[in-house]
């Protein structure tokens, strides 16, 4: 570990550490999109506001809602990468950690499942005509069922890197070795989904924008005139600005406080030479993500330069992370024995198999999409 | 040597059957998936083709139910299918996973493409033309049959990787012997399943008459006609199976011999009636039938399932993994080792282990057992061996392969052996009698002479020798 991750390892492992990056942040981002959105609209939900239209049914709210249940799908199949080369890079930490949770990990699918179904229930239109205590209850409950999960992985991925308390944990039961880093953890990636459903909000703003006629039809249909749509997408683009600065700010102060928590040696490692560039991206990425926020919070509709800027910097501000993370779980880990599986790992055939149809699926699905933009 | 794993403690159910229930669950709803898309595409095509005027209907109402129990249930459980694998043998799942990475990967692609084409599908369908709507559809079925064909590979080459424990070539374990047969005979099982949940959809759309919903019927069930093919196929896929396989199937494990009926006979009945009917050209299944066929179905798919879990023992992978999670070439090791010595984790599931010998046993049975056997609860151990004397349970587990040829040898030394034993006879005694700490020489000996007498290598002396695997050892599988 004395050159920038994942530069200084064999060619085996730096490829299946970069695959492994790559694929998790596909994940993250429409992770972040279904755990953000699930506050969002908890939030939405508790404090409705005192305009005419309440939050539920402003535009945010509603993208949300018709978008979540697709999202979730994503970020399931999404996960299925990272969680196959999770297997070929640290087979017996991952599989330890499931096992010392034990049924306590299993109930991630059924909580998974039920909250798919919930997210159904919130797309419905049949809930507008439920009272305000149960709509509040039902939000609620999609963002518990989430942040469950999130607590689920972030015990079970600590779990992993303690290889020192696996039997005692395995004699007490007690799988959380340490409450505060697990807070501070789970609390620095929960602030970080924020900024990211931020982003996707607002593209989602733009393109709803940019289909005047058919949401302006729908509005008139309920009476709001052409200013206070205007009004409520230059509330909403605020909201989301503030939102995406609010959520940077909180996971940086929750990261600096997590670091505080680890060894010296993971320490070193993160600003030593295997992290430090990685911090110094992340650190001016998340710099250009609040800057570029600030300066654009008051328009109605973000101009493709300010997205596609923000796009970036929020891009490699997830790699960065993913990467940190990792570098502090190479320091935790035997790192002879994870490049040796990468190594046999990488004699096995399949990948150029891998690829072909990789390619071929990626078009296929960019067709699917074409298809669907001619309608 | 593979690591050692905690073992949790499911009660009296063992590891094995909560993997069953999560698998039979999963792949019933997988298939429907695959199924599904084949079945949309030929209604849409009649639809539009105007070969049948209601079959729109039945597309749009037919697509929610496959997103709302497909991609929810199906997706789930296949995630969670995988999280039951590591809870039941994570050695096994990580053999699967690490010589298959790239066939899983590219069956991740095309997951994707099925959610994409899928949810296009779904959300657009009635402003998309019927051209576009089909080629949608076919994008997905085809994604779907795809997702199959890879994970088949996978799942045939546990049973049979014939070629591929000499050579490792990729192409030889996944296009092992059982691929072809499996992959045709699901492949019918998927469309069977579609039909059936189809004649159940065309049962509760309130606006067709019952000559509309004959007609539904009947092109529903023009996809069970491959059903006539699934004798041959089954045929072709026990003959794929290895000789052992095959005999535990046919009658040599009386409990894989009626599942195996339970499935062949369900089977027969769905295939029948429809083909029957189909034949008179009067087949009309009300709702119920439809459900009881279904769940006939389900009863089929099950038995299949546990008679393909099954009929690998005592392998999860043939040659490469026991079902307890040891490998064939780490047997003569552990028997000079032990099986427990590397084992970090205590004995949490029996409190109050009067001696250190039967706390030692414990943690053999949890090592070597647990996975498939129950002390008291589920294949308990205690009413296996409830008949046998304290010298012939000895015996009996020291020539364990011999014993019961779907049994792995015992992969420990003759102390552990013996400890087990008491381990065994102080459940047995409801946790009373308190054995003796020392154990004799003389009994070390007999166990050892026996455990020498069985050797190391399976029962099963059709296909590869263990000697032959052990020779590879060092290498990466």
């Amino acid at each position: 570990m004395n050159t920038t991750f994942p530069f200084g390892f064999q060619l085996p492992l730096a490829f299946y550490l970069t695959i492994y990056v790559l694929t998790l942040v596909v994940h993250v981002v429409l992770m972040a999109y279904v755990l953000g959105g699930s506050l969002w609209l908890t939030w939405a939900s508790l404090f409705p506001g005192k305009e005419k239209t309440p939050r539920t049914m402003q535009p945010v709210a509603r993208l949300l809602r018709d978008w979540m249940p697709f999202a979730l799908s994503g970020a399931i199949t999404a996960g299925v990468a990272p969680l196959l080369f999770v297997q070929i890079l640290y087979q017996q930490q991952f599989y330890t950690a499931n096992l010392l949770l034990g049924w306590r990990w299993m109930v991630v699918i059924p909580v998974l499942i039920v909250v798919f179904y919930l997210l159904y229930v919130v797309k419905s239109r049949a809930i507008a005509s439920w009272a305000l205590p149960l709509r509040v209850l039902l939000a609620c409950g999609v963002a518990t069922c989430f942040l469950f999960v999130a607590f689920c992985w972030t015990a079970n991925h600590l779990l992993s890197l303690d290889q020192s308390q696996w039997p005692t944990v395995f004699q007490s039961g007690n799988a959380v070795t340490s409450a505060i880093t697990l807070a501070l953890r789970l609390a620095t990636w929960v602030c970080g989904t924020l900024p990211v459903m931020s982003l996707l909000g607002l593209w989602q703003l733009r393109g709803m924008r940019s289909r005047t006629a058919k949401w302006d039809a729908e509005e008139a249909l309920v009476g709001t005139s052409p200013t206070e749509w205007d009004y409520r997408f230059s509330q909403e683009n605020r909201r989301l600005m503030i939102l995406s600065v609010a959520g940077t700010l909180s996971a940086f102060i929750f990261a600096t406080l997590y670091y505080s928590q680890l060894d010296q040696k993971v320490r070193h490692s993160l600003t030593g030479s295997a992290g430090f560039v990685w911090l110094m991206v992340l650190v001016t990425s998340a710099v250009a993500v609040i800057l570029f926020s600030l300066s654009r919070r008051k328009k109605s509709v973000q101009e493709l330069s300010t997205l596609l800027g923000l796009t970036c910097a929020q891009l490699i501000q997830l790699v960065a992370a993913a990467s940190l993370r990792e570098v502090i779980r190479l320091t935790q880990a035997d790192l002879t024995a994870v490049t040796q599986n990468a190594a046999d790992a990488f004699q096995i055939g399949g990948f150029a198999v891998f690829l072909i149809f990789a390619v071929m699926n990626a078009g296929l699905i960019t067709w699917c999409i074409v298809l669907v933009k001619q309608k | 040597m593979n690591p050692v794993y905690p073992v949790n403690d499911y009660g009296p159910l063992m590891p094995g059957l909560v993997m069953a229930a999560v698998a039979i669950v999963h792949v019933f709803l997988a298939q429907f998936a695959v199924g599904g898309g084949i079945l949309l595409c030929y209604f849409q095509w009649l639809a539009m083709t105007g070969r049948c005027t209601t079959a729109r209907l039945f597309v749009n109402g037919y697509f929610k139910i496959l997103v709302l129990i497909s991609f929810v249930l199906g997706a789930m459980t296949g995630v969670g299918i995988w999280f039951t694998s590591i809870q039941v043998s994570a050695p096994t799942i990580g053999q699967m996973v690490f010589n298959f990475h790239w066939i899983w990967a590219t069956e991740w692609t095309f997951f994707s493409l099925e959610v994409v084409a899928g949810y296009c599908f779904y959300r657009y369908h009635d402003q998309l033309t019927d051209r576009t709507n089909l080629t949608l559809l076919g994008l997905y079925a085809f994604a779907a049959w795809m997702s199959l064909f890879w994970i088949n590979g996978i799942l045939s080459w546990q049973l049979t990787p014939g070629s591929w424990l000499e050579t490792h070539s990729l192409t030889d374990g996944f296009f092992n012997p059982g691929f072809w047969p499996s992959l045709f005979f699901r492949t019918i099982v998927c469309m069977t399943l579609a039909a059936l949940i189809g004649c159940i959809v065309v049962n509760v759309i309130p606006s067709l008459d019952r000559s509309e919903k004959q007609e539904l019927i009947n092109r529903a069930a023009h996809l069970m006609t491959p059903m006539l093919a699934m004798p041959l196929l089954g045929g072709w896929y026990l003959l794929s199976m290895p000789e052992d396989s095959r005999s535990w199937v046919l009658g040599g494990s009386p409990a894989m011999m009626l599942f195996f009926m339970i499935s062949v006979g369900a089977s027969l009945a769905i295939g029948s009636y429809a083909l029957i009917g189909l034949w008179f050209q009067k087949l009309y299944i009300n709702g119920a039938t439809a459900t009881l066929l279904l769940f006939m179905a389900f009863g089929a798919t099950a038995g299949g399932e546990f008679v393909r879990e099954g009929s690998r023992k005592p392998y999860t992978i043939r040659h490469v993994v026991y079902s307890n999670g040891i490998r064939p070439q780490d047997v003569a090791e552990l028997r000079q080792r032990g099986c427990v010595a590397d084992d970090p984790f205590p004995v949490t599931f029996e409190s109050n282990l009067p001696n250190g010998n039967i706390e030692l046993g414990a943690k053999v049975f949890r090592r070597q057992c647990a996975v498939c056997h129950t002390m008291e609860g589920a294949n308990a151990i205690v009413h296996l061996t409830g008949t046998w004397d304290t010298d012939q349970m000895r015996m009996n587990i020291a020539k364990l392969q011999q014993t019961k040829p779907f049994m792995p040898p015992f992969a420990g030394t003759a102390k552990e052996l013996e400890c087990l034993i008491q381990y065994i006879r102080w459940v047995k005694s409801k946790r009373q009698q308190n054995s003796d700490e020392d154990i004799s020489q003389e009994t070390l000996e007999r166990i050892t002479h026996w455990l020498d007498e069985a050797g190391t290598e399976p029962a099963d002396v059709h296909g590869v020798s263990t000697s032959a695997m052990a020779a590879r050892e060092g290498s990466s599988w």
